[in-house]
Order: C-alpha cells, then sequence, then structure tokens
C-alpha cells in the first residue's frame, strides 16, 4: 500500500509537518503543491463540501495518480468553512523516486479536484458574496 | 402508491431549496420527478434545475445514494422511497 492520507478538515493545515512525515517514507523526489486564498478583494471565503463524497472521490484520484504515475506517497489536504485571504486551502504532496513521475502526479490530483470533487467556494466582498464559478461548467 | 425521498442539496441549490429535507413523488418515480419536486417547492428556484422542456439540466449534478447518475437517459434513472438523492452545480474546490 502506497503511504499518505486523505483528509477533509475544518483544522488549519501545517505544510512544514505534511512534508517531513512524507519525506520519512519517500526517496528520489518530493513535490507538493500548496493552494492559498488570493487577495481578489474579497473579505473572505466560505468553504462547502459533500464530504463522505469528496473523501470518496479523492480517495479515487489518489488511486489513480498511483496506477498512473507510479508514484510512491500521496496525501490530499482540503479545507472546508471560513477562510479568510492568505489561508491554506488545499495542499497535495506526491512522492516518486524521480521527478518526473511526481509533477506530473501532482499536477493531475489538482486538475481532477478541480473538475470532480465536489467542493464549492462562496465569495464575500464589501458589496455581498458570490458563488465561484466551477472551471468544469 | 407516494413513496418519500430523501434530498440533500449544496452550494446555491442549499441556500434555496434546504440542505437536508425529504420529498414525495408518485410511484414509480424518476431522477427528473425528483428534481421536478425539490424546483417546485420554492417558487425563487423555478428555472434553476429543470430547462424549459422539463429536462434536468446538463449542468446539474445528480448523485443517487452517493452514485453519479450520468448518460443520456439520466431523467429516467429509477428511485425508491427511501433513496438519498443529491443536488449540486458544477465544482470549484481546489
Amino acid at each position: 500500500m502506497v503511504p499518505g492520507m486523505i483528509r477533509i478538515t475544518r483544522d488549519d493545515i501545517n505544510p512544514g509537518k505534511i512534508l517531513e512525515e512524507a519525506e520519512a517514507s519517500t526517496i528520489g523526489a518530493l513535490v507538493s503543491f500548496l493552494g492559498v486564498v488570493r487577495d481578489d478583494g474579497i473579505e473572505r471565503m466560505d468553504l462547502e463540501a459533500y464530504e463522505e463524497v469528496a473523501e470518496e472521490e479523492l480517495a479515487r484520484i489518489r488511486e489513480q495518480a498511483i496506477a498512473r504515475f507510479g508514484v510512491s506517497h500521496v496525501d490530499i489536504v482540503h479545507r472546508v468553512g471560513m477562510l479568510s485571504v492568505g489561508d491554506h486551502i488545499v495542499m497535495i504532496v506526491v512522492g516518486a523516486s524521480h521527478r518526473k513521475a511526481a509533477f506530473e502526479g501532482c499536477e493531475f490530483i489538482i486538475d481532477q479536484i478541480k473538475e470532480s470533487v465536489p467542493i464549492w467556494k462562496k465569495e464575500y466582498t464589501a458589496d455581498g458574496s458570490r458563488w465561484v464559478a466551477g472551471e468544469h461548467e | 402508491m407516494m413513496i418519500s425521498v430523501r434530498v440533500r442539496a449544496f452550494a446555491r441549490y442549499r441556500e434555496l431549496f434546504g440542505e437536508r429535507f425529504e420529498v414525495t413523488v408518485p410511484a414509480p418515480a424518476t431522477v427528473r420527478d425528483v428534481v421536478m419536486a425539490v424546483e417546485e417547492s420554492n417558487p425563487r428556484g423555478m428555472g434553476e434545475l429543470l430547462d424549459s422542456g422539463g429536462r434536468v439540466k446538463p449542468s446539474v449534478i445528480v448523485l443517487v445514494n452517493r452514485e453519479r447518475v450520468t448518460g443520456s437517459h439520466r431523467d429516467d434513472h429509477p428511485v425508491a422511497g427511501g433513496d438519498e438523492v443529491a443536488i449540486y452545480p458544477p465544482v470549484a474546490g481546489g
């Protein structure tokens, strides 16, 4: 079994800790992606998930990445709840023997998350609120 | 005979129709029957889920018992009493 974890959490993500734990099981390359709330003139952002299905979908994406790129470690952690500018949204860590598999696996995972995992963002500005449109309408 | 179906709605649809509720539809029921009952539960939601021809809009994602229903016949997919039907708009996570 490939080490790593899947988590949907209301707690902040600690990138250093996740990387450190991934390092223990990885020899070769470790690629990480950290999504952060952008300053688009928003005051805060509320993330909502269909948690049971989102976890199943993340597990499926993780297995696909392992099968497709032969990676040896995968962590996917996604926040839900109210976030502010600069807060962590999502962290993906992919370990592999060589950098190419780790980079490709990591990109594949974030692309798949944006396409199929039931998570939505509502942005709050000084003027009101709006749902962020998906990239795959 | 009427059956009761559990519905979960997310994001914009949750705001319009509620987070968890039940709808009652005549058996045998389909995805389209359930979605129509949901849409009719709030006059402000008219046109959100069904197109002018009464078909479920392609942008509305539908799951029955946590399994996504896709394909050209998804409107006719059967729904039984006690099933959980989830509806949500295109996802925007990551």
